[in-house]
């Protein structure tokens, strides 16, 4: 589907790409469903949790550096603010630069909702215009100015002429979508709206665009990319606006996951030519040495990445075989994203540990490009099946299956999943950093860690001896899709 | 001292409720009744003939220059016969939200206490299209009981009226809302009277009062005053004290069974056209 850059608004990702919250099945099942499109999810009769896709969408606009947020709305839409300054303050100083990027919310009151706001909402762009002089602002809806129609993008056209850096309108009402990774997608369609220039002409570079969270490997993926004479511009986490400016002139983009980066990497592709690179994840040995060999293959520099992999190879593989003695006939139970989930199950069947049951979050039935994930296509090509779902973190769902399956370990990508297999009395593994399973080195360090992780099991087990579940007995002998219904 | 007799007046916009619904309350007003009339529409011109002009300061506009901290007497004002006048008003067309207007409004006169004993009807006169939740709030529970619902021959007129039963019988499900009939505010269209006999039969419901057409009205309207006040012989003003007694005596209260669209025309049909109506000559 052609994205359109012109309308501010961005289609859901149920409506987009097909992407649903509900399915209990197989993997193949599913893989073999989104391919010929008959995939049609389910709903749910009993919700237990979910998140706010504005929280995505300006958790990750709140990464860049130097700019302001307005977030338009009663001040409690406004709560994610507060972890979006200790993020954007602990990460710059990690990284060891300043960032003066502010969220200010609007504080509506009720008056502001039957009167509409937008008076308010000009003076206070003005106001964080003057008083932080910001290099972008972002002036972001909620629900409630969703539902009264608050016109914030006449606003935004209207204070241009006296703002003289990037504004642009950010729709993201809560409402919109269950799905809270759209929030992604909003994300990258503002920053492509108001940022992104089209490239200057003669202006050769060597840069690729590297789309992922909290750039934790920083370092690390810029010494592997100087043998190849590339430079990795890391998003959205401390970018600088004028690095943004530039993403169409960059020789590619890749992403550390396929949910955060296929808008933005289709996109560029789209408008600007720059390639998307499309492959499984660096998870892994497999993903890691697929992903390199696709950069080399868009970029030209095949042959200094074959040199590479095989001098990683003769280093890293003998150990890691090594560890994997340990690891065999293992199983295990995942809850993840389904940029993670679906490669994360591809590494642990490499390193010989079962997986059992893997959920997803949500579930993409293509990407923007009309294909199916490439996480899928392989798992398919290799012939590798289990039991997996969609569910949008319903715990009880996985309550359910860790109790049914025991596996040997549950990993996580969500802190708050993790606790819960624990006092289960679960080994459980808290995938928390994007680069934790990232090439050779950190494959091997995970599997250690898996190792240490049911080796030693005496932490969970007094924990699950001393904490009382809120389940019944009732609830773990029913189907895991018991609260399923079809979408009428 | 009964309890307070609360209604609400719909029906499809430009028919003619606020005028009906002023009338008629100078009409409970002559029968000795105390009345309150809380308008419910941002245009806030439901007590304008009932005050004399449009003097009155919104509810809202009160909230938002003053605070919440306000008095009755700030938002209520007396008009003819003792009436209680309140006009909730809204934003501007075309931004905010008119709907969560009315709720608060509506919730800011209870708080203040305006809904005294000594009482006998308080109308809730509502936009006439009931877009969305916020100009349900009148009949939605512990408010108005009773809805009568203006209408004419017009098509559009009975559609509208057929369409607001469908929320009428949502509310009486869990509430206490009733539907207390139809007040024909008269177009002169053709065989209006029997159309708006069998329209109401059909909804379950009765046609309680036909009031016919009348430029005095028109007059009246211009004077900023009701048709009793205007000309309180004429035969207009009889027709308003009709109208009022009809209210005072009705005792039908139903849930609506609104028909369908096929129904509805099929009656429009049988009723709607007088023989050789396409013949007439100017």
């Amino acid at each position: 589907m052609p994205i359109n850059l012109n309308n501010s608004n961005v289609a859901t990702r149920e409506n987009r790409i097909g992407s649903i919250t509900g399915y209990v099945g197989t993997l193949k099942d599913l893989a073999t469903q989104s391919e010929c499109g008959t995939l049609k999810g389910c709903s749910r009769c009993f919700s237990q949790s979910s998140t706010c896709l504005s929280s995505c969408a300006l958790g990750q606009l709140c990464g860049i550096r130097d700019v302001a947020l307005i977030h338009h709305g009663p001040a409690g839409c406004s709560v994610a603010a507060a972890g979006a300054y200790y993020m954007s303050k602990v990460m710059s100083k990690k990284r060891g630069v300043t960032s003066d990027t502010v969220y200010v919310g609007t504080d509506m009151n009720e008056n502001d909702t039957i009167f509409g706001s937008t008076e308010s909402l000009r003076k206070v762009i003005l106001e964080v215009y003057n008083r932080y002089h910001p290099k972008a602002i972002f002036v972001s809806s909620s629900c409630a100015t969703g539902i009264i129609g608050e016109d914030i993008d006449s606003i935004v056209d209207e204070v241009k002429p006296e703002i003289d850096v990037p504004i642009v309108a950010v729709h993201c009402e809560g409402f919109k979508s269950r799905i809270w990774a759209t929030g992604f997608d909003i994300s990258d369609h503002a920053v492509l709206q108001s940022i992104v220039q089209p490239p200057r002409e003669g202006v050769k570079t060597n840069k690729i665009n590297f789309k992922n969270f909290f750039e934790s490997a920083r370092p690390e993926i810029i010494e592997i990319f100087k043998r190849f004479d590339l430079e990795p511009v890391f998003l959205y986490c401390n970018s600088t606006v004028e690095e943004l400016s530039h993403l169409s002139e960059s020789i590619a983009t890749t992403c550390i996951c396929g949910t955060l980066g296929n808008y933005l990497g289709n996109a560029l592709e789209e408008k600007y030519g720059v390639p998307y690179v499309r492959s499984i994840n660096q998870c892994g040995i497999e993903g890691f040495e697929a992903w390199l060999r696709e950069i080399g293959k868009v970029t030209g520099r095949s042959e200094k990445i074959e040199e590479y992999i095989a001098e990683q190879r003769a280093v890293y593989m003998p150990q890691i075989e090594e560890v994997k003695k340990e690891l065999q006939g293992l199983t295990a139970v995942l809850g993840m994203g389904p940029g993670y989930t679906f490669e994360v199950s591809r590494v642990l069947t490499e390193l010989g540990i079962k997986v059992v049951w893997a959920l997803a979050w949500h579930y993409d039935k293509k990407y923007e490009n009309g294909d199916v994930p490439p996480s899928m296509k392989y798992l398919l090509d290799n012939d590798i099946d289990f039991e997996a779902s969609v569910a949008d973190q319903q715990n009880y769902e996985v309550m359910n299956i860790l109790h049914k399956y025991k596996p040997d370990m549950y990993l996580s990508r969500h802190p708050g999943s993790t606790v819960w297999a624990i006092k289960n009395g679960t080994p459980a593994i808290y995938v928390a950093d994007e680069y934790m399973i990232f090439g050779y080195k950190h494959t091997l360090e995970f599997a250690k860690t898996i190792v240490d992780a049911i080796k030693n099991r005496s932490f969970e087990e007094n924990l699950a001896k001393r904490s009382k579940l809120p389940y019944t007995d009732w609830w773990y002998q029913q189907n895991v899709d018991k609260f399923l219904e079809e979408v009428k | 001292m009964g309890e307070i007799r609360q209604i609400a007046i719909y029906g499809k916009g430009g028919i003619g409720k606020s005028t009906t619904t002023q009338n008629l309350t100078a009409g409970l007003c002559e029968h000795g009744k105390k009345v309150m009339v809380v308008g419910c529409d941002p245009k806030a011109d439901s007590t304008r003939l009932l005050l004399g002009g449009l003097a009155q300061k919104t509810v809202l506009d009160t909230i938002r220059d003053e605070g919440e901290d306000i008095e009755l007497d700030r938002i209520m004002k007396e008009g003819y016969g003792g009436t209680r006048c309140v006009e909730s008003g809204g934003p501007e067309p075309g931004v905010g939200c008119a709907g969560r207007g009315i709720i608060t409004s509506i919730n800011m006169l209870e708080n203040l206490g305006a809904y005294t004993d000594d009482l006998d009807y308080v109308f809730y006169d509502v936009l006439g299209d009931v877009v969305c939740g916020g100009f349900a709030m009148p009949i939605r529970e512990g408010k108005a009981k009773e809805i009568y619902i203006v209408a004419s021959g017009e098509m559009m007129a009975l559609y509208a009226a057929n369409n607001i039963s469908k929320g009428i019988q949502r509310y009486a499900r869990t509430g206490g809302v009733r539907l207390g009939g139809i007040i024909c505010n008269s177009r002169n269209v053709d065989r209006e009277l029997d159309l708006l006999r069998a329209f109401s039969k059909e909804l379950g419901t009765k046609l309680l009062y036909f009031v016919p057409r009348d430029n005095i009205v028109q007059h009246a309207e211009i004077n900023k005053k009701t048709v009793i006040e205007y000309k309180p012989d004429s035969n207009q003003a009889q027709e308003y004290r009709n109208l009022a007694q009809a209210v005072i005596e009705n005792e039908d209260f139903v849930i609506p069974t609104p028909m369908t669209q096929e129904r509805l025309e099929e009656i429009l049909m049988e009723y709607g056209m007088m023989e050789l109506a396409d013949d007439y000559k100017i």
